[in-house]
């Protein structure tokens, strides 16, 4: 072997190497950067900390599955429809009958007689994209068309993608994976969050904040609230629940008459944020956009002297009386502690979500938890790797010294791989560098065995060194190849921690075949390569 | 130094025993199984909720079991979790029918208010909270005196102070008294004179909780099932290309006998299958067929090499040459494993025990199982075909039905 062939062989390890190290220290050092906490200016060692995203077994943090509910945005979309029709019903005087829902995407109306047909069809065209119509006598079924459905789910759940994602920046969240899977489901991934209870609430909240005006109210009895309209329940009103006054919650439910439209609702906000009332107690105030501020300043500069009720997803929050004209500003008050104030500004903030969450699966680490693993984890890891330093080194001596040197290579070469691609290192991980570990010292001895049984055969150690190398060679290729093979597999097709594995285990074996045959012969090469004639080999 | 040389062990001589201790240990197994009603399957599987919660005091299973199973929730049981100086325990709850429950939540909320815990108000449980929440109470009471000053705002101000509380608790533990505060490093006195006002020591913190909805335990269950039979197939396919289909039935049965010994044990040991302890079985699975393949590998040189000797001879030469390799690197990814087992934690625990006991197994099943069932098949194939008894050599020969043996320059080519 020529003396020129081992020094590029050297400068293709020595370029490998630096590679990776650079690799991780730069992964290192934009992760630091994108952490603000931290108040000390980070050092060399913050880089090699972080360098690795390490997953939510082993930070602490939250996965959520979620799925997003969306027949409730079909069903807002056949509201909106039915509204649609029958203004165009006394606009147009159409002459329909009872209109009627039924499913989530779909409505009946009745057809007169002498109704207006092509008048009807060209209102339907105009003003209800998407839809379809069938006819049953005088009975006609609108149904919402197959793709304007598909449409409708999709933008219902890239909008909630949308503002979940929104809220958990606001959160302040590093590094948070929010992404879609499968037709209507969200993943959610939130390390270093330690309050689930809060932050599941931040997300399914919808936060529909309307303001309307009060009828009646606060009562205990729904009919006394009738009382002045004369028992009858009047027309565009509704009762609503509300907060009890004191905080104890086995007092009695009150309710409020409230007028059905609300004067501003949530999508008039332009921005919130935490504050306190008069009394110091937490609240959030709000401001609102041009819009809602000339509609909120017609209607409190009517209506001075009168309730205006606070609803914030259907309850009651609390109903001051409008003492003069507001117009772009306001204040919700309630028995809010501090931290529910300033995740409802948050939320206001964020946006309305278009359709309601369900949580499919939840798993929370604790930080301690995590703690803990990774202390273990990498301790047995160390340990293990000590235990087989040393045996190969006892075992092969010299050579097995260089074996060493390939497996601490094939290791930085994993970190500055994992790095590079933003893997996330989780415990199962650690598992699959382990069991690179032993496939990697697997193929040292391959070699070594082989050179060993030619020095037996009585080639010399030149000879012994070749073949060794070669005829281990396929072997090598073998073992790696079949569990390659599996392991991408395992990478297509599993979740979380079977994937997790994979990936280690895929980056892991791809690192050892380099060291294993080709940095391990380098070795080899430079130690013996220049020697004329070699007498004895440390193996 | 060197353990094994030229060794001339007859590892064929016994394989009918081997195969019958196989068959001893597989059925131990399938008793094991019958006897626990089916194989544990854990909540990533079966659905489910599962919480670790660590207490201040030794826990009383017995009176957790008597607060949460009044709550209706399926609880299926209350077990400690790791050693009993860690005071933690295991909560384990049904899967419910309908998505979306709160099952950890309620359990919390019933065990918080059960054991002492704050009871529904502005006080915060200084053990469940996260640095966030002490992070925004805190910047509201603001204790520090932060607001309208130059500097840092008092939000960063806080989250610092709110990310030293937490990381200390995590260290300890957990907060057993409001004394503890004091020992909080980085957070000014004026913020631990705060939490002592303004917290509740809780009983307990959480330190995982689980659940997993009926959808997605199905998804996990049908995907595990998947990457399972298709990164197997794929191996397989791989060695059937490779080598020739009597080492292929080898290679099948030998993964088929490691992957039911090890669920077996794990049954005889009661632990739960996890996913994680499916990709410990594929790890053993691909482990096993590496030390497979180096025995065939072997097996099909010397095949070349010399082809006047009967098969049993070739395959016995091959194990005896391949022998050294075989101890010493099962011994070695055995003494990393070991190492994980008893340092990795409650955690790996079982991974680790899955991998202990598969290292074991499918050294013993490349040696003992793989190679025989190759003799075994040639014989069967010999008996049915008696033309082909004629001579031990046409046995030895590498592939049937007068494929040709593999050239030799194939093998040259991988030469580098």
């Amino acid at each position: 072997m020529s003396h020129q062939k081992v020094w590029t062989r050297v400068a293709v390890i020595l370029v490998v190497l630096a590679a990776s190290v650079a690799a991780y220290v730069a992964s290192g050092i934009s992760r630091v950067k994108t952490d603000v906490t931290g108040e000390t200016s980070p050092g060399m060692k913050d880089y090699l900390k972080n360098g690795i995203r390490l997953g939510l077994d082993l930070k602490g943090g939250i996965h959520l599955v979620l799925q997003v509910q969306t027949a409730d945005a079909l069903k807002i979309e056949t509201d909106e429809a039915m509204a649609h029709l029958s203004e165009q019903n006394k606009e147009q005087s159409l002459r329909l009958g009872a209109m009627n829902r039924i499913g989530p995407a779909g409505f009946t109306a009745v057809v007169n007689p002498d109704t207006d047909q092509d008048k009807l069809q060209d209102a339907v065209k105009r003003f209800l994209p998407g839809w379809e119509f069938s006819r049953q006598g005088t009975l006609w079924t609108f149904s919402l068309s197959a793709p304007a459905r598909k449409n409708l789910s999709e933008d219902a759940v890239a909008q909630a993608v949308e503002t979940i994602r929104n809220r958990i920046d606001q959160f302040g969240v590093s590094e948070p994976v929010i992404a879609r899977e499968g037709e209507n489901r969200i993943v959610v991934q939130l390390p270093g969050v330690d309050d689930p209870r809060r932050v599941k609430d931040i997300i399914k909240s919808t936060a529909f904040l309307e303001l309307k005006l009060v009828i009646a109210g606060p009562s205990s009895d729904r009919t006394a609230l009738l009382a002045s309209s004369g028992g009858q329940m009047p027309p565009d009103a509704e009762i609503i629940e509300g907060n009890s006054t004191d905080q104890d919650p086995s007092s009695p439910k009150v309710f409020y008459l409230l007028q059905r439209v609300a004067s501003v609702t949530g999508r008039d906000i332009k921005n919130a944020r935490p504050s306190q009332d008069q009394n110091n107690r937490p609240s959030v105030s709000f401001s609102l956009k041009a819009d809602g501020a000339s509609k909120f300043d017609k209607v409190t500069g009517a209506n001075i002297g009168k309730q205006l009720a606070i609803v914030l997803d259907n309850r009651v929050q609390s109903a001051p009386r409008i003492d003069g004209r507001i117009s772009d500003s306001g204040i919700i008050t309630g028995s809010f502690t501090p931290e529910r104030a300033n995740d409802l500004a948050l939320i206001l903030r964020s946006g309305a979500l278009p359709a309601g969450l369900v949580y499919l699966e939840e798993r929370t680490v604790g930080p301690s938890l995590g703690l803990d693993s990774i202390k273990k984890g990498v301790t047995a890891a160390l340990l293990g790797a000590l235990l087989v330093f040393v045996t190969m080194i006892v075992y092969y001596r010299r050579s097995g010294f260089n074996a060493v040197l390939a497996l601490i290579l094939n290791a930085v070469i994993l970190l500055g791989v994992l790095a590079q691609f933003g893997a996330t290192l989780t415990l199962p991980g650690i598992a699959g560098f382990i069991l690179t570990i032993g496939m990697a010292v697997d193929s040292n001895v391959l070699i070594f065995e082989r050179i060993r049984e030619e020095l037996r055969e009585g080639k010399t150690p030149k000879t012994a060194i070749e073949n060794g190398f070669s005829k281990a060679f396929l072997t090598i290729v073998d073992t790696h190849v079949t569990t390659v093979v599996s392991a991408l597999f395992l990478f297509q097709f599993g979740t979380g921690p079977v994937k997790g594995f994979a990936v280690t285990l895929i980056v892991g074996l791809a690192a050892s075949m380099f060291t294993a045959v080709y940095v391990s012969k380098t070795i080899f090469m430079l130690e013996y390569g220049s020697r004329e004639r070699l007498e004895t080999l440390s193996i | 130094m060197e353990l094994f040389r030229n060794t001339h062990i007859d590892f064929l001589r016994v394989k009918w025993i081997c195969i019958g201790a196989s068959w001893a240990l597989i059925a131990a197994g399938f008793i094991s199984i019958a006897a626990h009603h089916g194989l544990r399957f854990g909540i990533d599987f079966s659905g489910g909720t599962q919480m670790v919660l660590k207490f201040a005091e030794r826990p009383d299973p017995a009176k957790i079991e008597s607060i949460v199973k009044p709550l209706n929730l399926g609880l299926e049981g209350v077990q400690r979790y790791d050693t009993p100086e860690k005071n933690e325990v295991l909560i384990k709850v049904k899967q419910q029918e309908r998505e979306g429950r709160d099952v950890t939540q309620e359990v919390f909320s019933a065990l918080s208010a059960a054991l002492g815990g704050p009871a529904a108000g502005a006080r915060i449980d200084a053990n469940v909270k996260g640095h966030d929440t002490f992070a925004t109470s805190l910047a509201a009471a603001d204790p520090d005196n932060v607001a309208g000053k130059l500097g840092a705002t008092a939000a960063q101000h806080y989250a610092a102070e709110g990310d030293a509380i937490v990381a200390y608790r995590s260290q300890v533990g957990l907060f057993r008294s409001p004394a503890d505060f004091d020992a909080i490093p980085n957070v000014s006195p004026a913020v631990k004179a705060w939490l002592k006002q303004n917290t509740v020591i809780g009983p307990f913190t959480v330190l995982s909780a689980d659940n997993v909805g009926p959808q997605v335990g199905r998804d996990l269950r049908t995907k595990a099932l998947w990457a399972v039979l298709l990164s197997t197939l794929a191996m397989l396919v791989y060695i059937w290309v490779r080598f020739d289909a009597k080492f292929g039935v080898g290679a099948i049965i030998a993964i088929i006998h490691d992957t039911l010994i090890t669920i077996g044990l794990l049954s005889i040991f009661n632990r739960e299958i996890t996913l994680v302890v499916v990709a410990a079985l594929l790890t053993l699975v691909g482990y096993s067929m590496n030390d497979t393949v180096v025995v065939y590998d072997r097996i099909r040189e010397n095949m070349k090499n010399n082809r006047r000797d009967p098969l049993p001879k070739i395959i016995n030469d091959s194990i005896n040459q391949t022998l050294s390799r075989t101890v010493m690197s099962s011994g070695l990814t055995f003494l990393v494993v070991v190492a994980l087992f008893f340092l990795g934690g409650e955690v790996l625990s079982t991974f680790a025990l899955t991998l202990v006991i598969g290292i074991i197994v499918g050294t013993y099943s490349s040696i003992y199982v793989a190679a025989p069932i190759v003799v075994i098949w040639n014989e069967m194939q010999a008996r049915r075909r008696p033309v082909a008894v004629a001579a031990a050599a046409k046995a030895a020969a590498p592939a049937p039905r007068g494929a040709a043996p593999r050239p030799a320059g194939n093998r040259k080519s991988g030469k580098r």
